[in-house]
């Protein structure tokens, strides 16, 4: 804490910095983000990062957020037991 | 698997009402909610509504959702609250599926739905956000007004649109001494009237300013900011340090859409109406036949135009599915025309504009 | 200037600010609701009809002065907070002045507080006359301070102490 860290992906605990790191590297979408580092996977579904690595890749492309692809989404939209979705329909 | 005429998946402002106009054309209705009473937001809405009488104006938020609470209960006979339930999926089929509780998990097929989501707080990204003090304005809001527990002693708060203008009086209400209220933007975005309330109480606003960092060892201890000029970008040397152990977010909501993505209903990127939200025709019907929006999902605009979008998309839900009443067009008509009016001044420019974009 | 400090200019005061004389006739409503909103409790509220009608719901509220006998049941029903009535019939050398406080602890009649301007500074003192807090003004109370006349269109918020 307090390393003058800027937080993108609190769940995943990854930074500006990363985020910038991998548009470098060539990473162009919200869902290739997430493949590599995780971003938005955790409990908050990407519901606080999302719009910041849209903007990161805005800003990196020159192109306007509605130009990019959005991420996929899928079913649960938040965390789940596995136990309850094995024990099925209640 | 359970059935129902309409599944309303949200318990705010804009749920309860559509939930309230389907049910008393008749529909079977089923209002979803992940939290364990109703009113989504407005049971922290302390302050007063504007708008006029239809939209509950002069009336606090906290009692607007008392009153339609007491509403829907008149049709108790055809209407299923389950609360603690969160919509977890929906399906190209047409199925829901809930968890409720942590144990419970189920299906629910409905003939219509309509999703009233609401919005989250958007985040900011700069150096130490992390540090422990730092929050959205809306969940001090919720710490506050909803749980009774300050968030400390002195606040900065970022966004002068009119969730920070009201958390920030809502805070000194609290005891919670508010440092300033910062604005990225040049001129303030929310009411003039809340912004003259907590100036007269002595707290500054300065606009084009924005937090460049955060400051602190294990908590927030001091907030940087800095000014900005006409291209938005830091002007060296004007740099401000703020003893504060409190920092509340408030730069605007994202709707939360990811039900509507998953149903593959048409999504545009409107950045007025807080970034991707769903196409609609008047009735507040997607792309998708039988899945109506309405409240922040649709488009981040006031609670009292998120009232009549569900009441709108509720008799319209209802009446698709072959439920009617004598007065449907008159009440259909009036939906419409009070959302005109609430647009229609300078205020709604910006929805207008939105608006313009996503129906074309 | 308004949209950049949330403090009205003097312009902006002057048309909304009754005649010399009318102030000194009696109570009367001052609407500091400078800005074209979608909000209209201050007409529908108002049992003289004295707040003229918005007929679009945007328009700005304009108080014929005449009709207004300053009883300020609107103060309490502005989801701005934006009325005050002011009376400089009050006494030889003070006003009255009528304004929303929604802050705990409530002052008390007789209490000495400070009087503070629109800007939050301390512009002198003001006697608490009054504090009407019934079911009429919903959690919105009304206080009634007695502050030096030349004060009466400055002074728009108190604070407990002096």
């Amino acid at each position: 804490m307090s390393q003058n860290k800027t937080i993108v992906c609190r769940c995943e605990d990854l930074t500006l910095e990363d985020i910038r790191e991998l548009i470098k590297k060539g990473y162009k979408s919200v869902d290739e983000i997430k493949r590599i580092s995780r971003c938005g996977m955790g409990p908050c579904q990407g519901r606080t990062c999302r719009d910041i690595v849209l903007s990161e890749l805005a800003k990196a492309e020159g192109k306007d957020i509605s130009e990019l692809k959005m991420s996929t989404f899928r079913p649960p939209v938040k965390p789940v037991k596995l136990g309850l979705i094995e024990r099925g329909e209640e | 698997m359970r059935t129902t005429d309409v599944a309303v998946i949200g318990g705010g402002p804009a749920g309860l009402s559509a939930a309230i106009s389907a049910a008393s054309l008749g529909a079977k209705v089923t209002l979803i909610d992940r939290n364990d009473r109703l009113g989504g937001q407005l049971i922290k809405q302390t302050h007063m509504f504007f708008g006029s009488q239809k939209q509950h104006a002069s009336v606090r938020g906290v009692d607007i959702s008392g009153i339609l609470e007491e509403q829907l209960s008149k049709y108790k006979d055809n209407v299923e609250v389950l609360l603690n339930a969160t919509v977890l999926g929906l399906y190209e089929d047409g199925v829901v599926t809930i968890e409720q509780g942590e144990e419970k998990y189920f299906k629910i097929k409905p003939k219509a739905m309509v999703i009233a989501t609401g919005a989250s707080e958007k985040v900011l990204p700069f150096p130490n956000n992390d540090l422990p003090g730092i929050y959205g304005a809306g969940a001090v809001q919720t710490l506050m007004n909803v749980y009774g527990v300050a968030p400390g002693d002195r606040a900065l708060m970022v966004g002068a649109g009119n969730i920070g203008l009201i958390v920030s009086y809502q805070l000194m209400q609290a005891g919670v001494k508010v440092a300033a209220i910062i604005d990225a933007a040049p001129k303030i975005g929310g009411y003039l009237v809340h912004a003259s309330k907590i100036r007269r109480m002595g707290v500054p606003i300065y606009t084009s300013y924005t937090v460049k960092e955060a400051i602190g060892k294990d908590s927030l201890e001091k907030a940087v900011i800095v000014q900005l000029d006409e291209k938005w970008q830091p002007v060296p040397g004007t740099e401000r340090e703020l003893d504060v152990d409190v920092m509340c977010i408030s730069i605007g909501l994202s709707p939360l859409a990811e039900l509507l993505w998953q149903a593959d209903c048409e999504m545009k990127y409107v950045p007025e109406l807080g970034g991707y939200v769903p196409a609609r025709d008047e009735e507040y019907q997607t792309t998708v036949k039988g899945i109506y929006v309405a409240g922040d999902v649709s488009g981040v605009e006031e609670a009292s135009a998120a009232m009549v979008e569900g009441q709108l998309a509720g008799l319209c839900a209802a009446k698709n599915l072959g439920f009617t009443s004598p007065d449907f067009e008159a009440r259909r008509q009036d939906c419409i025309d009070q959302l005109n009016t609430l647009r229609s001044g300078p205020v709604g420019a910006k929805i207008r504009a939105g608006l313009e974009k996503l129906l074309g | 200037m308004l949209e950049k400090t949330g403090i009205p200019t003097e312009e902006q005061l002057k048309e909304v600010t009754p005649s010399k004389e009318r102030l000194s006739r009696g109570p009367v409503a001052i609407i500091e609701c400078f800005q074209e909103i979608p909000c209209n409790p201050c007409y529908t509220s108002c049992s003289t009809g004295a707040i003229k009608e918005l007929v679009d719901i945007n328009e700005k509220p304009e108080v014929d002065f005449d009709k207004c006998n300053g009883c300020g049941i609107c103060i309490s029903n502005c989801p701005g907070l934006a009325i005050f009535v002011v009376d400089e019939s009050y006494s030889e050398d003070k006003a009255l002045i009528k304004l929303p406080y929604e802050f705990l602890p409530l002052p008390e009649k007789g209490d000495m507080v400070k009087a503070l301007d629109r800007s939050g500074q301390v512009v002198g003192q003001a006697e608490v006359v009054k504090v009407v807090n019934s079911k009429a003004q919903d959690r919105t109370p009304v206080i009634w301070i007695a502050v030096d006349k030349e004060l009466s269109m400055r002074v728009r918020n108190i604070e407990m102490g002096v």
